[in-house]
């Protein structure tokens, strides 16, 4: 029989990521905590990471992924689209990521990507549940509280967070290289 | 729920994306109505405070912001929209939710031979309240062990490596047992076992005499004359070191080997132990068509068993056919819930080896034979 352990992994990781979003993300999320998109995102990547580096399989992250998506629907958090959104953005982010680099240049990548698309997925998810009137408004009253345009506002926060995406990716790649020692997999 | 009643929500959910109110108002209504027809409980759900606070603060946010820009009017129009739409995709998350169980996803998955896909959703469902409770009680540790709160936080990649170590430790040992004994064997539930029979449950940390207890348990049964059945497994020693497990018919004393210590890389399964047919067949053959009246002995029913897969259906054929005396089942103390759950035996007589404090075998005879 065919070796289980990506599955097997896919779905452990998937339910982890999707425990701690039920979890920790419902509590800091009530909390209005400032920044939270960011820090369950980086929560999100540091599971994906360590997944792929311990399972270097393609797809075993969207798997992954689609497990997290699965679960939150089922914890009720299939009201909010946004974290739906998000899961499903940074999945793509670091399987694409490690398809075209690899080491902790791919997580790095991966995290750019994931997390740089943060403030992007926040105007996504505006304009789903509010329409383009709502999205384009929040944009400039942005903008406006600011003092400058709202296409600057929203660069900078994509570059705020693509650079926090960068450390967190290659952070998260050395984590995943202590688990693997703890795991004595020698990799 | 039925198809015309699916269809009708799954229709409300695509018209609340409508711009137009007196669209997402409707759908609203329908959602409602299919959500009070299917599932009144639904409602509760939805209705936490959490929830409506969430949808409040969104509709009040998009209000403010398109007032700001467009007039007061156009914004109490936005606000509205945002408001019925969260109405309508809250109440088809909680219908759905409610309808749709692990079973169901494997049925379906397995119908378009997308058996993985089954297998990592079931066992994702099963592994989530573990790991929420692991998650809880790592942080936990961490927390008194740093000595407060930010300590803890600042040690963040500690407490990570623990956490994901663990997780993946249960991903090897769930590869193992689905390899071992097939893709449902993780995510199906057991339904209740009802046995009339005298059930003592034997449980307690590794090392603490489970196993010799049992021996000594089928040896004084037999010097009462009672019959026996089932197995136990002996750890095979070498070096003082425990090298692999046999199997031992409890009935007849044949024993084989069932599993053995190899190098790391080497085993089957990613496990470190190479697996034997020929003890895994003994444990079936040992477990079918117990004599009447005997003591069915079972060291040891894990996990995968819990969930029907492994032994559970050989040890529901023997209790489902045969009018038995006992039962006594070994089990990690993890599991003691779980076991009491599934065998339906009124009164379960439970000993931990930690915690008794007379002699272990006694309590069990007494059980057992008491009044018989």
């Amino acid at each position: 029989m065919k070796d289980l352990r990506p599955w097997t992994h896919a779905a452990l990781y998937g339910a982890l990521w999707g425990a701690l979003e039920a979890t920790m993300g419902t509590a800091i999320h009530l909390g209005r905590v400032p920044f939270r998109g960011e820090i369950m995102g980086l929560i999100g990547l540091v599971c994906l990471v360590c997944l792929r580096r311990l399972q270097p399989r393609v797809g075993v992250v969207l798997v992954a992924g689609l497990t997290a998506i699965f679960l939150k629907i089922f914890t009720l958090g299939g009201l909010y689209p946004g974290p739906l959104v998000g899961i499903a953005i940074q999945t793509v982010a670091v399987e694409f990521g490690f398809l075209v680099a690899s080491g902790p240049w791919a997580a790095a990548l991966g995290g750019i990507i994931a997390l740089g698309t943060n403030p992007v997925q926040r105007v996504m998810t505006a304009w789903i549940v509010g329409g383009t009137e709502a999205a384009t408004a929040v944009l400039r009253a942005i903008g406006e509280l600011g003092g400058v345009e709202a296409k600057w506002v929203l660069a900078g926060f994509v570059g705020l967070a693509a650079s926090i995406g960068a450390v967190g990716g290659v952070s998260a790649w050395r984590l995943a290289g202590r688990v693997a020692r703890r795991l004595g997999a020698g990799r | 729920m039925n198809r015309l009643l699916a269809l009708l929500l799954v229709a409300a959910a695509g018209a609340s994306f409508s711009s137009r109110i007196e669209v997402v108002a409707a759908a609203a209504v329908v959602a409602c109505a299919v959500a009070w027809i299917a599932d009144r409980d639904s409602f509760r759900r939805v209705l936490r405070v959490g929830l409506v606070l969430g949808a409040v603060f969104a509709a009040a946010a998009a209000t403010a912001a398109v007032a700001w820009a467009s007039g007061l009017d156009r914004g109490l129009m936005i606000g509205g929209t945002v408001l019925l739409r969260l109405v309508v995709l809250g109440t088809a998350a909680a219908v759905v939710t409610r309808s749709v169980d692990a079973e169901t996803i494997m049925s379906l998955t397995s119908r378009y031979g997308m058996e993985r896909l089954g297998l990592v959703f079931g066992l994702a469902l099963n592994a989530l309240p573990h790991l929420s409770e692991t998650a809880s009680t790592v942080w936990d540790a961490h927390r008194i062990r740093s000595g407060g709160r930010w300590a803890a936080l600042r040690r963040f990649p500690a407490l990570a490596e623990v956490l994901l170590a663990h997780t993946s430790r249960v991903a090897d040992q769930a590869a193992a047992a689905a390899a071992l004994r097939g893709h449902t064997a993780l995510s199906r539930a057991v339904e209740p076992l009802v046995t009339g029979a005298r059930t003592v449950v034997i449980t307690g940390p590794t090392g603490s005499g489970k196993t010799p207890l049992v021996n000594s348990l089928v040896e004084e049964l037999g010097r009462r004359d009672i019959p026996v059945a089932g197995f136990f497994q002996p750890a095979i020693i070498e070096n003082r070191e425990k090298i692999g497990f046999r199997v031992q018919d409890a009935a007849t004393g044949e024993i084989r080997d069932l599993a053995r210590r190899v190098a790391r890389g080497d085993g089957a399964f990613g496990t470190s132990f190479e697996f034997f047919d020929e003890g895994f067949d003994l444990g079936r053959r040992a477990l079918a068509d117990p004599a009447s009246g005997s003591v069915l002995v079972i060291d040891e029913l894990g996990p995968v068993e819990l969930r029907g897969g492994g032994h559970w259906q050989a040890v529901e054929r023997a209790l489902n056919t045969t009018d038995l005396a006992g039962l006594v089942v070994v089990v990690r103390r993890t599991l003691v819930p779980a076991l009491v759950e599934a065998l339906d035996a009124g009164d379960v007589v439970v000993v931990d080896l930690e915690s008794v404090d007379i002699d272990p075998l006694s309590v069990i005879i007494d059980a057992l034979v008491a009044d018989s």
